[in-house]
């Protein structure tokens, strides 16, 4: 590992010698020098791989040993893997299920696939106000269930290859923290262990206990949203996070009638007030039925489907009465109340791996969990459960390990997120209320934007713009940017990079707009 | 008609005041006179009445030769980035049927487009646009004339309306906004009496049908794109090379996918003759410059799309002494400007050396504005300035061209970054990604500061936007490293991007 460092530093040095264009000889020096690295490098992998084959022996059980272990095969591990791998590391990642993870199996793009469905219907309303005649459609869920699964499949298939092309093991099973005095896992009766081992199992979606809800069971989660076979005819979404304002939009916009049940006002209540407001706003005029301060009682099953009884209490009314209702011939009761994540099975209070309140595994911001030699990258940390997110802490965790880079770590600022309702939402940084919080409310100035994205300029079907600026200090640094409407998602990265890099009021103001855009609406807010 | 006597009764009532203020507190009629209401001449008349200046603008719109007119807005609003890209909408809902099967929507395949339905709703939007600008002038106390000004000194204007009507204005400023119009090719014959160019092309009552397109720059190029995407026989005559200027890759790309798409292209042609046939229809005689042949067939439409000149005829600019370019044209301008008559400035397409841009226009108005009452001393700055090209594929750019950094930097100075993506979108619909693509232009030393930022894919503009801003604020390749992408979209490709042309190595990319 230290010789890897130290060929890796002087390499680099000799390198920015040569930029400095110090010259010929030097430029003869670091050839030799690199040809010796690789020699070096070479070393080091045939001393790992033989590793590989040390077997030792521990109650007659043999132990296959990696540089780098990883435990779940999803966006952040495999991406840790093959950084790792790409620094000469032997690597091996164990996945009990598909490779891919919740974002490729049953999450982002199964996800990203149906909302691209859904937003041809929006088109198809609007086609006879562009001209076009005759564009009356009728969906078939099957075939683009199919096509989906089929292009889920295919990625599948492209992690593995990858993994294999990258020379990373691929183990299939569940893996087990042993007992054994230094970090082993089992999987299928084999045992593994790694000079790091990095844990992203991931999460899972929350579900229901039928003590609380009788019936809850008959619902189903985001998992089970990409199993069904048919469009339903009345969904009911149970949650007011993103998932079930995405899983309502698409579901809604596809034509099935859909309730939104919500606990308390609004939806997406950690996001910016003016999101949060607009958002809940948004789903009404889809025509999606919203329950406010209503909860789930119970879920009955009946020969027309199934019957979901709610109560709703006004907690703005004192003494305000339960009052009782039932949505009957529910065919889609969707629980969308949250993530959890996946750590059962793993055994790893065994290894003094400490876990929050929550499950969630307890990692520093260098990803370390509490047992020296582990660490854990993604939502299982329960920390911005995004897949960006994750590939980015396995990546600057391989380079750390593997590269010597010490101070190798994500930033968790400015994280942008988009949430593809309909119109989808894009957001980075902090909201006015955490911005008032942190520079006080005399510190931060909010510009505020209302339009008609020019796409609806000649359609019936309207639908707003809204955009935020929040700004701190007195040069006005943009520290919060929220908006929700037609294009946000694409809109979003660059404006996050600028964030990211402390773009200001005034550098807003003298970046010129492209027109016509929405976007430019963000450099032109007076 | 109605309208213009109100103005003028106005114009009569707005007199007596003035003319009973004591003589020192006006010297002339006016603080400000802008000759032109398109984009730049209406921000500088706003903003300067809104800072207090007595503000007039003048707007006269010299019909087509095929006698299309228009109202308020310049050529933005009636004839150029409104029209155009809901007309590209409208080409993208054509595609989007198509996407919208392979998503599993039913649809029949009669599906046709009705030209006079999507003309009809785009020219309501514009009138819509153009009544706004009326009320915004209005509510800005900016003196609004529907007439065509011209120089007569440099503190006079001599306006004429369509009837022949006269008057006179006196300025302490005048801001010259008269923008551009599209040129024809008077060598030739038949190009006047049977073409078409953009001012007319949105206003047609009738779908144009068989169309021939000539010219390669951006216009041409995006025109033919929605005549295509509408389902008409769009072909795109090209004497030398496509969106000269730009990045000539990315150039590829765009023409390349619409070759794909179903756009037509004569590369290498140039038109020799256009004549009207008994049956109505347009024959194009023109020679391959490779081969020297000569080739005909005929058009339904003809529409020039050869480039852009000054409207600069009726102003009366050499008697003043207002220097223009000979060759171009366009007015000469300081920084801040002025044209050769201190008094006398110019903004937006009619000025040498600017881009042809509304936004650059409109804030080159506003910053002028803020300078002549004597706000601030803010000058425009041109630099980092993005555009669109809303072909059926955008493509959106900001800062160099890889030509551009290669002769000002050095092939071996630059790193250029790049990736063919797929966008999530077009894998289920099936459509052939291979234009998809990203270019990140880099110094190679130190922080690799990026000097171009080049993009092909859905929604460019909205894309680009943000990166601009970076662009603006010194973007490097680490800051769009540094940032986390947004998944699933294409736009945080920006920010994965990691192979370099240099390599060699294979750019798609592959997985999440």
């Amino acid at each position: 590992m230290i010789l890897m460092y130290l060929t890796y530093t002087w390499g680099n040095h000799f390198n920015y010698c040569i930029r400095r264009g110090v010259g010929f000889l030097l430029m003869e020096i670091l050839s030799s020098l690199a040809r010796l690295r690789a020699s070096f490098l070479t070393l080091e992998r045939s001393l790992s791989s033989s590793r590989r084959l040390i077997s030792r022996s521990m109650a007659s059980e043999s132990v296959t040993r990696y540089d780098f272990l990883v435990i779940g095969g999803g966006s952040g591990g495999l991406a840790s893997a093959r950084r790792a791998a790409e620094l000469g590391a032997t690597a091996a990642v164990i996945e009990s299920h598909k490779l891919g993870g919740t974002c490729v199996n049953v999450g982002c793009v199964p996800k990203k696939v149906m909302w691209n469905t859904s937003t041809h219907a929006e088109y198809i309303h609007d086609h006879e106000d562009y001209g076009f005649e005759g564009a009356k459609a009728h969906f078939s869920w099957q075939l683009i269930k199919r096509k989906r699964d089929a292009y889920v499949s295919r990625l599948n298939q492209i992690y593995l290859s990858n993994l294999d092309k990258a020379k990373i093991e691929s183990i299939h099973g569940y893996a087990r923290f042993t007992d054994d005095p230094e970090p082993t896992v089992e999987v299928n009766g084999k045992k593994y262990t790694g000079t790091h081992i990095l844990i992203s199992t991931g999460g899972h979606p929350s579900t229901v206990s039928e003590d609380d809800v009788p019936g809850a069971s008959l619902g189903i989660t985001s998992d089970g949203f990409f199993e069904l076979e048919s469009c339903p005819k009345r969904s009911v979404i149970v949650g007011a996070g993103y998932i079930a304002v995405e899983m309502a939009g698409i579901l809604s916009t596809l034509g099935s009638k859909t309730s939104i049940i919500i606990r308390q006002g609004g939806v997406l209540r950690n996001f910016d007030a003016l999101i949060s407001s607009n958002c809940t706003k948004e789903l009404q005029n889809h025509g999606i039925d919203l329950r406010k301060n209503t909860q789930v009682k119970s879920v009955q099953k009946t020969d027309m489907g199934l019957t979901v009884t709610l109560v709703t209490k006004d907690p703005e009314v004192k003494d305000a009465q339960e009052k009782l209702d039932t949505i009957h011939e529910v065919d889609c009761l969707l629980w969308a109340i949250g993530r959890e994540p996946k750590t059962a099975g793993l055994n790893l209070s065994q290894i003094g791996v400490k876990l929050d309140e929550r499950g969630h595994i307890v990692v520093d911001e260098f990803q370390n969990t509490t047992r020296p030699g582990i660490y854990a990258v993604g939502d299982v940390c329960g920390k911005a459960l995004l897949t960006p997110v994750a590939i980015a802490a396995g990546r600057k965790l391989a380079h750390r390990l593997f590269e010597g880079k010490a101070d190798s770590k994500i930033d968790y600022n400015n994280i942008p997120t988009v949430v593809f309702s309909h119109p989808p939402i894009g957001t980075v940084g902090l909201t006015e209320d955490e911005a008032i919080k942190t520079w006080g409310k005399d510190n931060v100035k909010v510009y505020t934007t209302s339009f008609t994205p020019m796409y609806y300029a000649i359609t019936t079907r309207k639908s707003k713009c809204i955009m935020k600026l929040v700004c701190a200090g007195k040069d006005e640094k943009v520290v919060g940017l929220h908006m929700q409407g037609f294009g946000c998602d694409e809109m979003l990265q660059g404006f996050a990079v600028a964030v990211n890099m402390g773009a200001t009021k005034a550098d807003f103001d003298r970046t010129i707009a492209i027109h016509p855009t929405s976007s430019e609406e963000l450099v032109t807010l007076r | 008609m109605a309208a213009f006597s109100r103005g003028r009764q106005r114009i009569k009532a707005f007199r007596t005041i003035i003319f009973t203020r004591p003589f020192t507190a006006r010297k002339f009629d006016y603080d400000l006179v802008v000759i032109g209401g398109g984009s730049g001449g209406l921000a500088c008349s706003k903003e300067a009445a809104q800072l207090g200046h007595r503000v007039a603008v003048l707007d006269y719109v010299e019909p087509s030769l095929k006698g299309t007119k228009w109202g308020l807005g310049g050529t933005c609003v009636n004839v150029g980035c409104i029209p155009k890209k809901l007309m590209h909408q409208a080409a993208l809902l054509g595609t989007a049927v198509k996407d919208a099967r392979k998503y599993g929507w039913q649809i029949p395949e009669s599906l046709s487009h009705d030209w006079p339905t999507m003309a009809d709703a785009v020219q309501n939007h514009v009138r819509s646009i153009n009544w706004g600008h009326r009320v915004q002038l209005q509510d800005k106390k900016v003196k609004y004339l529907n007439m065509n000004g011209s120089l007569v000194d440099k503190h006079t204007i001599r306006a004429v309306n369509a009837k022949g009507k006269e008057m006179t204005l006196t300025t302490k400023n005048i801001v010259l906004a008269t923008g551009g119009r599209p040129k024809y090719p008077t060598h030739v014959p038949g190009a006047m009496e049977f073409g078409i160019t953009s001012d007319d092309v949105f206003w047609l009552r009738e779908s144009p049908k068989k169309t021939l397109v000539v010219g390669a720059s951006y216009v041409a190029l995006e025109c033919a794109g929605f005549l295509t995407g509408l389902g008409l026989d769009t072909t795109v005559m090209v004497r030398s090379i496509a969106l000269r200027g730009f990045d000539q890759q990315m150039a590829g790309l765009v023409t390349d996918y619409m070759e794909a798409y179903g756009t037509k292209f004569s590369w290498r042609c140039a038109p020799k003759s256009v004549e009207k046939l008994p049956s109505g229809l347009l024959q194009v005689t023109w020679m391959d410059l490779k081969t020297k042949e000569e080739h005909k067939d005929s058009f339904n439409s003809v529409l020039w799309a050869v480039g852009r000149a000054p409207e600069t005829k009726t102003l009366n600019l050499e008697k003043v002494g207002v220097e223009i370019n000979k060759e171009t044209g366009k007015i000469i301008v300081a920084a801040d400007e002025a044209t050769s008559v201190p008094n006398i400035f110019a903004i937006g397409d009619i000025s040498e050396g600017r881009p042809e841009l509304t936004p650059t226009a409109i804030k080159a108005g506003k910053l002028l504005a803020r300078r002549l009452v004597g706000h601030s001393d803010e000058l425009m700055n041109y630099e980092n300035v993005a555009t669109t090209v809303f072909t059926p594929l955008e493509y959106s750019c900001v800062g160099l061209s890889e030509e551009e950094a290669e002769k000002r930097h050095g092939k071996d100075q630059i790193e250029v970054y790049h990736a063919f993506y797929k966008p999530l979108e077009f894998t289920v619909a099936e459509r052939d990604a291979t234009q998809c693509y990203i270019k990140v232009i880099c110094l190679r030393e130190g922080e690799q500061r990026v000097l171009g930022l080049h993009f092909t894919g859905p929604n460019a503009g909205e894309v680009t936007q943000g990166f601009s801003l970076g662009f603006q604020c010194g973007l490097t390749y680490g800051h769009l490293r540094n940032t986390v992408g947004i998944h699933p979209t294409c736009a945080e490709e920006l920010t994965k991007l990691n192979i370099t042309k240099r390599s060699s190595l294979d750019a798609t990319v592959t997985g999440c």
